[in-house]
């Protein structure tokens, strides 16, 4: 498996190429070590993609078919990536939050979680505080997962972790926050546990905390 | 889309000029050029005198076909020429044209039975052009029920409804719309293609006419167009409708061309 040639093919949003390499890779019967690493390839094509749509040669549309295609890529590979067991580690709500429409990032991160054997709750794009606490009331996750890629964002992510604080909801749980303006004062600022601007790290912490 | 591509047809002033240099290199690059921009096939139309065309043909077939991977839509009024110069195609493409007048059908009919040729046919005969919704229906149907006798299925004809200038009719769009619609209803399978200049004749600003006739006549249901894809603001129009009737997924095919800078502003090089 040549993964440079797959993370070009999906920056490139071959469709058909990516399919074509990561069915032929399936059909090996590959260790799990090695679909991950094809996982990580993928991934870095929309790192690809990301960048140009940063400079103006992608457009919004390219953004959703880079998704798609991602979303292609995990469902050919999860009868071999693991850890898709019918036991569920754990409970994610998930978001992106008000006043943010981008739901790549988001896609991203919740096509991993899910291969990764979490239960995922995704509410959707631009979604008020009030939306997590009623899911967080409902469903009682492990975690709550905040997404968003303009710098708006944050103040929208401080307003939600503040409304669960309010509604007593934040203590026992975890707080990802992940996204383009994400930092290590942004998570200090929100007050979440955790911030991620890689939706694989992002799987990762996740799993570190139901372990 | 289909797209067929206009350019080389000699009575072009320029492309007759090339034509009577022998100038390969014209049309060559017009070949390419329009292969580039997104034609599906090439038009090729000698436009010469008659005693001319066979050899004017060939010429120009063997020019686009080195310089270009795209069919040819070979271009004659004259079925015995089509007859003459099919020989020198590469591969199938599409007979432009028959009609109802004289004996096309029957030149040109058993030449492509059993074959992947496809043709266009106007809906015209003896008569002329006509003028009601009806009789072009009426001929399009004979058109296709001729071509079933020699097993050419629907699929593989393009019917030409002739659209009528604006300028001299004032429901010429309505005329093509309800033709085609009518049509199509009879052979789903069937295409339905119009040269997009023909619209506009008689009028100031014609691209403003052709393009929006376009737009419409996609929205209507249009198969196919002999057009030029050279045209910048042609092929941004032809493929905005498309992206905007959710023929164009992700509008892969609209931000592609912008991203090579196909439409648009032109890039600095």
């Amino acid at each position: 498996m040549d993964l440079k040639q797959l993370s070009v093919a999906v920056g490139e949003l071959e469709e058909e190429k990516v399919s074509e390499l990561l069915n032929e890779f399936v059909a090996t019967n590959p260790e799990m070590e090695d679909a991950q690493k094809v996982l990580v390839a993928c991934q870095e094509g929309m790192g690809i993609v990301g960048e140009k749509f940063e400079s103006s040669e992608y457009f919004v549309a390219d953004l959703i078919l880079a998704g798609e295609i991602l979303l292609t890529a995990l469902n050919i590979l999860k009868p071999v990536i693991g850890e898709s067991s019918s036991v569920k580690k754990g409970k994610i709500v998930l978001g992106t939050v008000r006043g943010d429409l981008h739901d790549i990032g988001k896609n991203i991160f919740k096509n991993m979680a899910d291969a990764a054997g979490f239960e995922i709750y995704d509410l959707g794009i631009d979604q008020p505080a009030e939306n997590f606490i009623k899911k967080v009331q409902e469903v009682n996750p492990e975690i709550v997962g905040l997404s968003g890629v303009l710098t708006l964002a944050v103040d929208s992510m401080k307003d939600i972790v503040d409304g669960l604080k309010e509604a007593g909801l934040r203590d026992g749980r975890r707080i990802i926050i992940g996204g383009n303006p994400v930092t290590e004062e942004t998570c200090k600022f929100v007050g979440a546990d955790a911030f991620t601007t890689n939706a694989a790290e992002g799987v990762k912490i996740c799993k570190g905390w139901v372990s | 889309m289909i797209i067929i591509g206009e350019k080389i047809n000699g009575t072009i002033p320029v492309v007759k000029k090339a034509i009577e240099e022998k100038d390969e290199e014209f049309i060559r690059t017009r070949a390419i050029d329009q292969s580039e921009a997104g034609a599906n096939y090439i038009d090729i139309c000698a436009g010469t005198a008659p005693d001319l065309e066979v050899e004017t043909l060939k010429w120009l077939m063997d020019i686009v076909q080195d310089a270009v991977d795209k069919p040819l839509c070979i271009d004659s009024p004259n079925p015995r020429v089509i007859e003459a110069v099919l020989k020198y195609a590469g591969k199938p493409g599409i007979i432009n044209s028959v009609s109802l007048e004289g004996d096309k059908c029957e030149v040109i009919y058993p030449l492509i039975q059993g074959t992947d040729w496809q043709v266009i046919a106007l809906t015209c005969d003896n008569r002329g052009i006509p003028k009601d919704v009806q009789t072009r229906i009426d001929i399009a149907k004979v058109l296709v029920e001729k071509a079933a006798s020699y097993d050419i299925g629907p699929e593989k004809i393009h019917i030409d409804p002739l659209v009528i200038a604006l300028a001299t009719d004032n429901t010429s769009l309505f005329s093509f719309v309800d033709t085609m619609k009518n049509i199509k209803a009879i052979y789903p399978m069937i295409k339905v293609t119009s040269g997009l200049s023909n619209i506009s004749f008689g009028m100031p600003l014609r691209k403003v006419i052709n393009q929006n006739f376009l737009t419409l006549a996609i929205y209507a249901g249009m198969d196919s167009a002999i057009m030029d894809p050279c045209n910048r603001d042609t092929m941004a129009t032809l493929l905005a409708t498309e992206a905007l009737i959710g023929r164009d997924r992700f509008c892969k095919n609209y931000n592609g061309a912008f991203r090579k800078g196909k439409i648009g502003p032109k890039k600095e090089k």
